[in-house]
């Protein structure tokens, strides 16, 4: 225990050293407070702010948002890697279409979504999942194609059918890296749903940043960031912990 | 058989999909008849009133150059200092954690605090897409540099190679592969840093033409200017890879990565 | 049991030139036969047990067993392959019941016949691990457990101990011969070690170097059951290794 304490504070050292001398400088007065507001500043009104029912909600409004799109993009891109990985024909059609859309910056579409979609929840939905879906599609496909020939010869020969064999077989060998693929997707969907909350919306964390803007009331324009930080971590430190229980057996194929 | 060495031609797939997702749009478009979802077909039309309005010509063309120099300078400074923090553990140990608390904060999103601080002007947006790019550009270098083989370097030693001539003749060569598919990535990132920065700070640009052509329901203008801005992305990417895989064919990377959000 | 006529196989390269694995093989094993498959690396030995196991197809020439031609993996050759191949993901147990389930078994049936399997093979205690928790012996046992879990008349075995010391290796071809013996199934035994070919067999099939053709087909006359200190002493069991060690020494012929 102490180990792992002292192994996190090395880590964390920089950090900490970065922040003291921010708040040491706003403290010293080298800074403007209207311009840099000091850490304590920033964490004091944060911690104020959760205590808020409005406040809160606006973060329900993201959460609600970036899951939505992220369980759309995991769908979509387990079902367009798997099929891609499995099926010949299947790959031909959708590595073309992958190679056209993957350049594109998913965040120029966004005016189309609203057009089509409307000012609310659906469009920034619909961004945050045509954003997530690339990764979790690659990591699919790759982890699906690297699946050892025996594991499914093996399967075959017990009675599996080909078909049974994708979500008996294949599925599990790939999980390791459609975790990843996950956990990238997972930090996509925190970015994108927060700028597409800057850039047209009512609510959510990314309003909030603009809001802050206009009234320039520059702490509150730091809150958003780093709850959308926190967030992020702390969803990242969830998918870790659950990658862990879900990879408890698999040894060398991690 | 002639069909199928037509498809495998390097050019014809993409255009076939590209094909294909056109004549989507313009099947949904006609089935969901709505204003804001014109048929691809009058969308393409319109291309040459946004390609040849010299107007949004000059903002694209700036957007472009504020992005390139964002990224020179990005390559500049945050390669070498990727490279360095492969090398040396304690260097690493100071930037590393600073860079994994970072990464996760959308770099467009400092926009508006960026323009408190420095102004509405092109300094604002060019140091917002170098810190864009940045990130992912010491990832890769450093990765690059970290996974040099020592037997490489200690072969160079044993030949009585000095320090400085060992980075440029067996360090830098071997990271490179990582370094360009850095680059790579780091291109993507501009690219939407650089639209969603502009989405969010409406002074200029594309991303700013975006939205003009949204609030005054010019919507074929809308739909024209993605198209365009898909099309520069993937241009630049095909552009890159191709670099990439000259520089570097003797080399085998990791997997594809991805960029994404900003 | 199985009948192999003529069979050929070509691979097809990246770059478009052709290889050819196996020329011309025929061979018929009676049902209850012990056959290796004896040839140098390389030689499509392999090859062949996975076309007869049908994860590969032929080129040309048929295998029928049992009278059916074969179209495709079935439970009634069940393979053994030499990385184990193990699903990571699932315990011992969990590897070793999935072909009862598959084939329908009721679940308590499965359990109870799991167990008796992983006592055979010394592997009781074991049934929650996982396979990266085991040593090499003990993922090949689980292995053969997991093939003798849905009783298939044909055992299709490749370098089965191939990748296992000599010592663990000498202690599972004991197993292995011990367990065959109650059931006598028909086994393809490929593997490029003379003397583990003789120790296990009734016939041995040997192979040239590539492109694997038929060498040789030896009758193996020693009488079973095979114990490893009396055979290295015995004569004749001495002269056939020198027998085919001398085939084997000019692979191409």
């Amino acid at each position: 225990m102490a180990r792992a304490l002292k192994l996190a504070l090395l880590h964390l050292y920089p950090v900490a050293l970065l922040l003291a001398a921010w708040e040491a400088s706003v403290a010293a007065g080298l800074v403007r407070k209207i311009l840099l507001p000091a850490p304590s500043a920033v964490f004091a009104r944060l911690f104020e702010l959760l205590q808020t029912a409005a406040f809160l909600e606006h973060v329900a409004q993201t959460l609600v948002r970036l899951s939505a799109g992220l369980a759309i993009a995991t769908a979509l891109g387990l079902a367009l890697g798997l099929a891609a990985a499995a099926s010949h024909p299947a790959g031909r059609m959708i590595q073309p279409l992958v190679r056209v859309l993957a350049p594109i910056p998913k965040i120029a579409l966004y005016p189309a979504l609203i057009l089509i979609l409307g000012f609310d929840h659906a469009s920034k939905i619909a961004l945050v999942a045509a954003d997530a879906v690339f990764p979790i599609l690659f990591a699919t496909y790759h982890g699906a194609r690297m699946v050892e020939p025996k594991l499914l010869w093996s399967a075959r020969a017990a009675g599996t059918s080909p078909r049974a064999c994708v979500f008996k077989i294949v599925l599990p060998a790939a999980l390791p890296s459609i975790l990843t693929g996950f956990r990238i997707a997972l930090v996509i969907s925190c970015v994108v749903v927060f700028l597409a909350e800057m850039i047209s919306s009512t609510d959510g964390l990314g309003h909030l940043l603009i809001r802050a803007a206009r009234a320039f009331r520059t702490v509150d324009m730091f809150v958003p960031l780093v709850t959308i930080s926190l967030l992020g971590l702390a969803l990242n430190a969830l998918v870790a912990a659950g990658r862990r229980r879900l990879l408890a057996g698999y040894g060398e194929a991690r | 058989m002639r069909l199928r060495g037509l498809l495998s031609l390097p050019g014809v797939p993409p255009l076939l999909s590209l094909g294909g997702l056109l004549a989507l749009w313009q099947i949904a478009a006609g089935a969901i008849g709505i204003e804001g979802l014109p048929s691809a077909s009058s969308v393409i039309a319109s291309l040459p009133g946004v390609l040849f309005d010299l107007e949004s010509l000059a903002e694209i063309g700036a957007s472009l150059q504020r992005m390139a120099l964002g990224f020179a300078i990005a390559v500049a400074t945050a390669i070498p200092l990727g490279l360095v923090m492969g090398r040396s553990r304690a260097v690493a140990g100071f930037f590393g954690p600073l860079l994994t608390l970072i990464y996760p904060v959308p770099k467009a999103a400092l926009m508006p605090i960026i323009m408190l601080w420095f102004g509405v002007g092109d300094f604002s947006k060019v140091l917002v897409i170098f810190l864009g790019v940045s990130l992912p550009l010491i990832y890769h270098s450093y990765a690059g540099a970290r996974a040099v083989d020592e037997k490489l370097v200690w072969s160079a030693m044993a030949m009585g190679m000095p320090a400085r001539r060992r980075v440029f003749s067996i360090i830098l060569p071997s990271a490179l592969p990582e370094v360009m598919l850095g680059c790579r990535v780091g291109i993507a990132m501009a690219l939407i840093v650089m639209v969603s920065s502009e989405m969010i700070a409406r002074q200029s640009g594309v991303g700013n033409l975006l939205f003009n052509s949204l609030d005054m329901a010019q919507y074929h203008t809308v739909y024209a200017t993605i198209l365009v801005i898909g099309a520069i992305g993937f241009a630049l990417d095909a552009l890159f890879e191709r670099v990439r895989r000259r520089l570097t064919f003797w080399g085998e990377t990791g997997e594809e990565t991805v960029a994404g959000g900003g | 049991m199985i009948e192999i006529e003529r069979l050929s196989k070509t691979f097809r390269t990246e770059t478009g030139a052709e290889h050819a694995a196996l020329l011309d093989i025929s061979i018929a094993v009676p049902e209850g036969q012990f056959l290796s498959i004896l040839g140098p690396s390389g030689c499509g030995k392999s090859t062949l047990l996975y076309i007869v196991g049908g994860f590969v197809r032929a080129s040309s020439g048929q295998v029928r067993v049992a009278g059916r031609a074969v179209s495709g993996p079935g439970p009634d050759r069940g393979p053994v392959f030499q990385e184990f191949a193990l699903f990571p993901w699932k315990s011992v147990t969990g590897n070793v019941i999935y072909g009862l389930l598959e084939q329908g078994v009721p679940r308590e049936e499965a359990e109870r016949r799991v167990a008796k399997l992983l006592e055979a093979v010394h592997l009781k205690g074991y049934e929650n691990f996982y396979p990266k928790e085991l040593s090499g012996g003990m993922k090949q046992r689980v292995a053969i457990a997991r093939t003798l879990a849905y009783d298939p008349a044909i055992l299709l075995m490749d370098e089965p101990f191939g990748s296992l010391d000599a010592h663990t290796r000498t202690l599972l071809q004991n197993e292995l011969l011990s367990i065959w013996e109650r059931d006598r199934k028909t086994v393809l035994f490929v593997t490029h070690s003379v003397e583990e070919a003789i120790f296990l067999s009734d016939r041995v099939f040997v192979m040239t170097a590539s492109p694997g053709r038929q060498k040789a087909v030896i009758d193996i006359d020693l009488p079973r059951p095979r114990v490893r200190s009396e055979l290295l002493l015995d004569r004749r069991y001495q002269e056939t290794v020198v027998e085919i060690e001398r085939l084997m020494e000019n692979p191409v012929q």
